[in-house]
């Protein structure tokens, strides 16, 4: 019987049948429909990832006509953060990521790479992306997590709702949430301000919704108020993972409770507050195939395409959207990840 | 009520977070002769994996998460309590925390809570701890398990390194290991030779307390 060769979502190698194969795809994309209460994908949809799999090729490309824009996350510290170890300055990183890697739009950060430790150097900051802005050529946008947890003690003012948590002491946990989120938005207003005054041509809100639900508030907050500050600035909000984790769990945005909400959901708040790209970012599970988590990625991201009213870059990171959580994702499971999700959902951008 | 029935109460009132209620049933089972250990697996834990289950789907939250916790330790500790002579055996203890290098403890925060609702008593050492730290409070509190959390690529190594630890200081007999965290998969658990993975948090209570006898 025929096997085909698939990757695992750690990246290891395995072989399934036809009906195997067909069987991962069916379970992923019910397994995403029923969670996110969305249409599962179609005979004809199921069909055409079926021949994405059981192509022999090494690796795989979008057709003709079906390119789509590449932007980046976290991009001017990836050669020194992961395998590769290329000790590049993050300008030059840029410059590669322009000239070699076909970026459409960089992105540019501190290693720290949270809003609360920029917060201090930001004039630095200020300097540094000039150059970067000086000697590339493509849109460049400034990046950072909000990363709420960096303002729990010891690194930060707030007592830390995950020690709080699992004592018992839940109205603590959620006072000092919603501490951290007044923090988070004044930082964030305050380097993107900066950012975007010296010249910065948008910003990208990396990781939203990482510590839950106050995470992804605060993000919505600082986005409206910069929205109202910087009428043309182009905001990026890219999320942490398929769902809001309700850590807060009684927090709502425009009377809509934001814990739990799922990417086609996460989408309209991302647009009322005003941003103009939203990057939903599907979790990979590791114990399942390539051909599962794909059909599932897949079938989330595609109600937010059609919903959309700004363009939708999918998180294709490792780890992410089916992408195997692998220190180097091989080419043969990111190839297909990508050419899937492009061509199915009809996506702006990865 | 017979015993189905507070089987079933049981689960119901960890999912409704009920504490009281857990409380009473517990009682109600040592009363009525329901097997302590049968109402503590078939009835509440059957309640709080579903409550773990509805984590998984976003449709409950972590405070009601840990309300329910806390009333499946409150429970599970007066069934303990009534666990004849002979078959009392004193707490299971594990030492966790996350791999040094690794600062990302959500996940690890709720197999915590998992575990300490299964009765167990839980040494958290919180996250980026290095591996000999892990060794040392297991030795400290005479641990049986040590868990390690890692949610990246670059520090699940830190998992295989305790480990080697483990042996080089010809203490791994001692200890039962389990690992977890995203990147982790029960090949990964059997290429390190750790005794056990979890999948989330109620697979992690789940594999404790069979490492530990009681599952
Ligand atoms: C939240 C988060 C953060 C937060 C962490 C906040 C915190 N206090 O934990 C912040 C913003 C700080 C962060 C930072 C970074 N992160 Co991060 N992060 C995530 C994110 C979005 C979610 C992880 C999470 O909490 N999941 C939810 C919990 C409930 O699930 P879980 O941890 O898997 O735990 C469950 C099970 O695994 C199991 N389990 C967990 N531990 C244990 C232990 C035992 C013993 C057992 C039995 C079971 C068990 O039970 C848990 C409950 O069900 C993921 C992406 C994603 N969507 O998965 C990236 C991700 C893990 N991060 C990643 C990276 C690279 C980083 C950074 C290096 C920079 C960056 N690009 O973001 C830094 C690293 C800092 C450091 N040194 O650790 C990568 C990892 C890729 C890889 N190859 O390893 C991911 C996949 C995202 C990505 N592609 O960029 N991150």
């Amino acid at each position: 019987m025929k096997r085909f060769h698939i990757r695992m979502g750690d990246g290891s190698a395995t072989e399934l049948s036809e009906s195997e194969l067909k069987r991962d795809l069916e379970e992923g994309t019910r397994d995403a429909a029923e969670r996110a209460k969305i249409p599962p994908l179609s005979q004809n949809e199921l069909a055409y990832l079926f021949d994405v799999y059981s192509s022999p090729a090494r690796f795989v490309g979008v057709d003709r006509g079906n390119e789509v824009i590449f932007s980046y996350d976290n991009g001017s510290a990836k050669s020194r953060e992961d395998i590769t170890e290329i000790p590049l300055h993050r300008v030059q990183e840029a410059q590669v990521y322009e000239k070699f890697l076909g970026a459409d739009i960089a992105d540019f950060g501190h290693i720290d790479y949270s809003f609360k430790p920029v917060k201090s150097i930001v004039t630095f900051e200020q300097q540094a992306l000039e150059y970067a802005l000086l000697v590339t050529t493509v849109p460049m946008f400034y990046g950072s997590q909000p990363n709420l947890g960096s303002y729990t003690q010891p690194d930060g003012p707030c007592p830390n709702p995950m020690e709080l948590l699992p004592q018992g002491k839940i109205a603590e946990a959620r006072a000092a949430q919603e501490e951290m989120m007044e923090h988070a938005v004044k930082d964030m207003v305050y380097v993107v301000s900066a950012m975007y005054e010296s010249g910065a041509d948008g910003f990208n809100f990396d990781t939203a919704g990482a510590a839950g639900d106050a995470d992804f508030l605060a993000t919505l907050r600082a986005v409206e108020i910069l929205r109202k500050k910087y009428p043309q600035m182009a905001m990026m909000v890219g999320i942490a993972g398929e769902f809001i984790l309700g850590m807060h769990g009684e927090l709502t945005y425009d009377g809509v409770r934001v814990a739990g909400l799922y990417p086609h959901k996460q989408l309209e708040l991302v647009e009322k507050a005003g941003a103009t790209i939203f990057g939903p970012a599907i979790n990979t599970n590791t114990d399942k195939s390539g051909a599962w988590n794909v059909a599932r990625a897949v079938t989330f991201v595609k109600p937010c395409v059609e919903n959309s009213h700004i363009p939708v870059h999918a998180n294709m990171g490792m780890g992410l959207s089916g992408i195997p959580m692998a220190d180097c994702p091989p080419v043969d499971a990111v190839s297909r990840a990508s050419k899937a999700m492009v061509e199915i959902t009809r996506l702006d951008g990865l | 009520m017979d015993k189905e029935e507070i089987l079933k109460e049981a689960r119901k009132a960890i999912i409704d977070a009920d504490k009281a209620k857990a409380e009473e049933l517990a009682k109600r089972a040592i009363a009525e002769g329901v097997d302590p250990l049968e109402m503590i697996n078939k009835g509440f834990r059957a309640g709080i994996t579903e409550v773990g289950d509805l984590f998984g789907r976003g449709e409950l939250f972590l405070p009601e998460l840990i309300l329910s916790a806390e009333a499946m330790k409150g429970a599970a500790d007066i069934l303990t309590a009534a666990l004849p002579k002979g078959t009392k055996k004193r707490r299971g203890k594990i030492v966790i925390g996350t791999a040094q290098g690794d600062i990302h403890d959500i996940g690890k925060s709720m197999v915590v809570s998992f575990l300490q609702a299964n009765g167990l008593e839980v040494y958290d050492l919180g996250r980026d701890i290095e591996t000999q730290k892990f060794i040392d409070k297991a030795q400290e509190v005479n641990a049986d398990i040590i868990g390690m959390s890692a949610l990246l690529t670059t520090t699940m190594s830190g998992q295989k390194a305790l480990i080697q630890e483990l042996k080089k200081a010809g203490l791994r007999e001692k200890y039962k290991v389990m690992v977890g965290g995203a990147p982790a998969t029960q090949r990964w658990a059997d290429r390190i030779g750790a005794d056990a993975y979890g999948i989330d948090a109620a697979d992690a209570a789940k594999k404790a307390m069979e490492l530990l006898g009681e599952g």
